[in-house]
């Protein structure tokens, strides 16, 4: 496994410059594709940051404790250039994030498919967590 | 609402492009009395004006895809089904093809800009030469280093951060520049002695003096070397050595000499042309042409390395997963 990944790892390293990577980094080096994980709760805050942001997510656990999750993305960037602020996601906001464990086990995933509870992306058109945010388009 | 935006955005590039002449006309005119009266226009100092902030986002390939082999030019319809088709194929939305394949894809589009077009000229390739479209082969003697490198990196890519790639550590987007699928934004600064072109993604800055001074020593190394440039005409050539024998540029390093040409081909649009010397690495010398179209709005801080949490936890994970296979062992012993 470990091989197969560093395989990976290297054709990234040499393509780096000319191919479109998926990412600044092979996501595969950090996320486990055998542990896929479904997330349902309520946003605590989003770092904007480069070269990517986190969202941080309160998940109620079924013996009813709360679990903070912390859900990897892209580069802000891209959003703040279409218009999208700090404030375009709320504390509180309800997600859902389907996506993979970090391989070292922490409460870490990435945020493979993140949507509203009703199935609409984030981040595209005009939706109540992003009251007046332009339409994904560029 | 898209409506106000459309109105908004026509606004800003009204507002932006107020000042020279060429725009004083009507936006159906302005193609045609732009290629007649537009001139390059220039800086206060009489050096044409390359200034702004460009955009290299493209669908366009490096290469010529093999699908496209033996066709140098799309037609405008052949454009628009490839560009939905590639669309299609590289969109981070797709769900299919299998656990390792959903998580290569890492995470939704909407944090992508990839773009959604070809370049004007509808090549198929930003290689124009050789005519293949493609990159020529690597002399024996890289095809040896570059296997070297991948056994290394099979052996090591997790050992620490230094066995991990530039742009995995925050340290340069390398030369030249090429679009990716994100922060394909760049911007030019001009003074009388130097052009300065700062680089949105991993905050990379290249100084470029003019006036005529020898390149550095040859055992100063830098990541995105050491650049000099001077006039042609209206062209801007930046001809730039002493790369790290860290770069990876498609195998070349240290032995690279890049050769960027910058040219004002419109209000807005540079045409940006590199030739890639590196005959330790190439059987033959090579040429891509990339178009930068003037981008609205502003470079934003990349900040890269503060906030490169991803580093730490591949490592980290690669520990755990190394305690969990020697637990294992001993497990079964």
């Amino acid at each position: 496994m470990r091989t197969k990944l560093a395989l990976v790892v290297a054709g990234a390293g040499l393509l780096l410059a000319a191919a479109p990577v998926w990412a600044h980094h092979a996501f595969a080096a950090e996320f486990d594709a055998k542990k896929p994980v479904k997330l349902q709760g309520k946003v605590t805050k989003m770092e904007w940051i480069n070269p990517h942001a986190w969202i941080h997510l309160d998940v109620k656990n079924p013996d009813g404790t709360v679990t903070n999750w912390m859900v990897e993305g892209g580069t802000p960037n891209t959003l703040l250039r279409r218009g999208f602020t700090k404030d375009s996601l709320q504390a509180g906001t309800e997600i859902v994030v389907d996506g993979y464990q970090a391989k070292d086990g922490s409460n870490r995933a990435n945020g493979r498919d993140v949507t509203f509870p009703d199935g609409r992306k984030l981040f595209i058109g005009n939706q109540n967590a992003n009251e007046g945010a332009p339409e994904a388009s560029k | 609402m898209a409506a106000s935006l459309k109105a908004l955005t026509v606004a800003a590039i009204a507002l932006a492009s107020a000042a020279p002449a060429w725009c004083q006309t009507t936006a159906s005119a302005k193609v045609k009395t732009a290629s007649k009266t537009w001139a390059v226009p220039r800086t206060p100092d009489g050096q044409p004006d390359l200034q702004g902030t460009w955009s290299n986002t493209t669908l366009t390939p490096l290469e010529r895809p093999a699908e496209l082999a033996g066709k140098a030019y799309l037609t405008e319809q052949e454009a628009a089904e490839w560009e939905k088709r590639t669309f299609a194929n590289l969109t981070g939305d797709r769900r299919d093809g299998g656990a390792d394949a959903d998580v290569a894809r890492s995470y939704n589009e909407f944090w992508r800009d990839r773009g959604t077009k070809v370049i004007g000229s509808r090549r198929t390739s930003l290689i124009v030469d050789p005519p293949d479209g493609r990159v020529p082969a690597l002399t024996p003697e890289a095809q040896k280093r570059v296997a070297q490198a991948a056994a290394a990196a099979r052996a090591h890519s997790t050992d620490g951060p230094e066995y991990q790639n530039l742009w995995v550590r925050c340290l340069t987007r390398g030369l030249p520049m090429l679009p990716g699928p994100y922060n394909n934004d760049f911007q030019i600064v001009q003074t009388p002695g130097a052009v300065v072109i700062l680089h949105e993604m991993i905050h990379d800055v290249r100084v470029i003096p003019l006036d005529g001074r020898p390149h550095l020593p040859s055992d100063v190394r830098q990541w995105l070397g050491d650049g000099r440039g001077h006039w042609e005409g209206d062209t801007l050539v930046v001809d730039t050595t002493n790369f790290s024998e860290k770069d990876n540029f498609r195998g070349s390093g240290a032995n690279l000499h890049l050769i960027e040409r910058f040219t004002r081909v419109g209000p807005d649009e540079i045409s940006y042309r590199f030739t890639v010397d590196d005959s330790t690495t190439f059987t033959r010398p090579w040429e891509a042409e990339v178009p930068m179209t003037r981008a609205d709005g502003q470079i934003f801080e990349y900040a890269c390395h503060e906030g490169n949490y991803a580093l730490a936890d591949i490592l980290r994970g690669a520990r755990a997963q190394e305690a969990a296979q020697n637990g294992s062992k001993q497990g079964s012993k």
